[in-house]
């Protein structure tokens, strides 16, 4: 241990908040190095720092170890194993995918010149995969891929609408749940969700506030799904969220006064249509507590039908 | 519309890959750093990764938000050790070991003497790995996961399934014992 008696001692305990156990206040500077601390203990440990010297030479210690640390060279992907794992996700048929599947589960280390085999590249895609910097390369593969689901997915909307509606009702929420925030708009009030929604796209669907129910309404935004914006409400059940969507109905559209249990990219789904709006409820909470948000919702509705006058 | 062809599951193989790409993919660098660690050496990291990928795929759908590199590297991380216990047993740590790391007394300060500071940042990057390769698994993995994988302490502590104090003290310890070899200060054994 350091000699204790080289650190300014102060009478009494100190007024901000941080640690009294000198290896505590050490942990905190580690903590502030990290960029885990917030602004208030963020300042307390900078003027802690600027009354003791040792807190202080800790300090740049940490900073001379991290950059010595990001000097250390991070290992790079091959092209034969970036091709390897891209391969992995590649559709197959089923055989095929199980017998890649079985091959895989062995994990006999090949030696380099099969592994080059597991996947044939054409030498000009070899090229390009060495004069890029790997990041780039995945980011590649993978908005590729996307757009190349999503070109087919176009392709099978004609004969499967309601299958490809619900994957883009998954695939918004699952993109809600990535970005910032799940809302465009955040209130907990119809009359300031719905007045937004009529503004931005002209159509809002009823909103109401089911918090006593332990639903509370978090906000809205705006899908787009297919070419035409839409509605959809946000609302919370404990640590879940749920996304409802509501389409305006079309003459064409089927009826389906019944909720009909679906589930689509790993979510659950609840589908049931009224006179205006075919709705699309979707939430990685459980299946029950799903099925009885629906339920007090559509009650919620048929009880109060001037939150849910469409526009 | 009631009842998809194939009883309700709309999840077809292609959205599959689309999430894959979306979800492991960006990530695979990370994992090998993580597998690189963990195992030692760049090989047997692109095995294990490997198979912690067909994990990853054949359990995307159950990814449903959240940090798609956390949750990957918690794929990596198991697949490491269950890699490691199959080809390395003797070196895989015991589970009893990390307890007794966590209880040892806090790392040795080191004097306030800022050419220590300076002959760290000059250390070259052999020495740097060579001083994290020497550290104790436990140590080391939190090292990596927070300066390779850049993950928060929270996020370290679920992976871990520990505390985010003795997140915390294993960095701190971590560092401490990289700062102290490289500091050039040998008459402390790390």
């Amino acid at each position: 241990m350091s000699p204790h008696e080289n650190r300014p001692r102060e009478d009494g305990p100190r007024e901000d908040g941080l640690p009294q156990d000198p290896q505590d206040v050490k942990l905190m500077i580690h903590a502030l190095v990290d960029g885990e601390l917030d602004a208030a203990a963020a300042l307390a440990v900078e003027r802690r720092m600027a009354a003791d010297p040792e807190l202080a030479a800790e300090h740049a210690r940490l900073l001379a170890l991290r950059g010595a640390v990001a000097n250390v060279p991070r290992p790079t992907p091959s092209d034969d194993f970036l091709a390897r794992i891209a391969a992995i996700a590649e559709v197959k048929s089923p055989e095929e995918a199980e017998a890649s599947k079985a091959a895989s589960a062995k994990a006999e280390p090949l030696p380099p010149q099969q592994q080059g085999n597991v996947v044939a590249m054409r030498p000009r895609a070899s090229r390009w995969f060495k004069s890029f910097d790997w990041r780039q390369m995945a980011a590649s593969i993978a908005l590729t891929a996307v757009l190349a689901s999503g070109a087919t997915q176009w392709l099978a909307t004609a004969d499967n609408g309601a299958e490809s509606f619900a994957v883009a009702v998954a695939n918004g929420h699952r993109r809600s749940l990535l970005a910032a925030t799940p809302v465009d708009i955040v209130s907990s009030d119809r009359h300031t969700v719905k007045p937004w929604l009529d503004g931005r796209i002209g159509v809002s669907p009823p909103a109401p506030d089911m918090a006593k129910d332990g639903y509370a309404l978090l906000g809205g935004r705006v899908e787009v799904i297919g070419d035409k914006p839409m509605p959809a409400l946000v609302y919370r059940h404990h640590e879940h969220l749920i996304t409802l969507v509501a389409a305006p109905r079309q003459n064409e559209a089927k009826s389906v006064p019944v909720a009909d249990d679906l589930s689509a990219g790993g979510f659950l789904l609840v589908h049931w249509t009224d006179d205006a709006f075919s709705y699309w409820a979707i939430s990685d909470a459980e299946r029950p507590a799903l099925d009885d948000f629906v339920a007090r919702f559509r009650a919620a509705i048929i009880a109060n039908p001037a939150a849910g006058s469409p526009g | 519309m009631a009842g998809a062809p194939d009883g309700g599951t709309v999840l077809s193989e292609k959205m599959l890959a689309a999430r894959f790409a979306e979800v492991v993919l960006p990530h695979l660098g990370d994992a090998l750093s993580l597998a690189r660690w963990l195992t030692g050496n760049q090989a047997d990291a692109e095995d294990v990764v490997q198979e912690a990928c067909i994990k990853a795929h054949a359990g995307i759908a159950g990814f449903a938000g959240g940090n798609p590199r956390a949750w990957l590297l918690t794929i990596v991380r198991n697949a490491s050790y269950t890699w490691m216990a199959k080809n390395r047993p003797r070196s895989v740590v015991a589970v009893g070991d990390l307890a007794d790391l966590d209880d040892v007394s806090p790392p040795p300060d080191n004097d306030a003497d800022s050419p220590e500071a300076a002959l760290i940042a000059k250390a070259n990057s052999a020495a740097v790995e060579a001083a994290i390769a020497r550290l104790p698994q436990a140590f080391r993995e939190t090292l990596v996961l927070r300066e390779m994988n850049g993950l928060s302490y929270r996020e370290i502590a679920a992976m871990l399934g520990v505390p985010q104090g003795t997140v915390m003290s294993r960095l701190a310890r971590a560092r401490g014992l990289l700062m102290t070899e490289l500091g050039g200060r040998h008459h402390e054994p790390a």
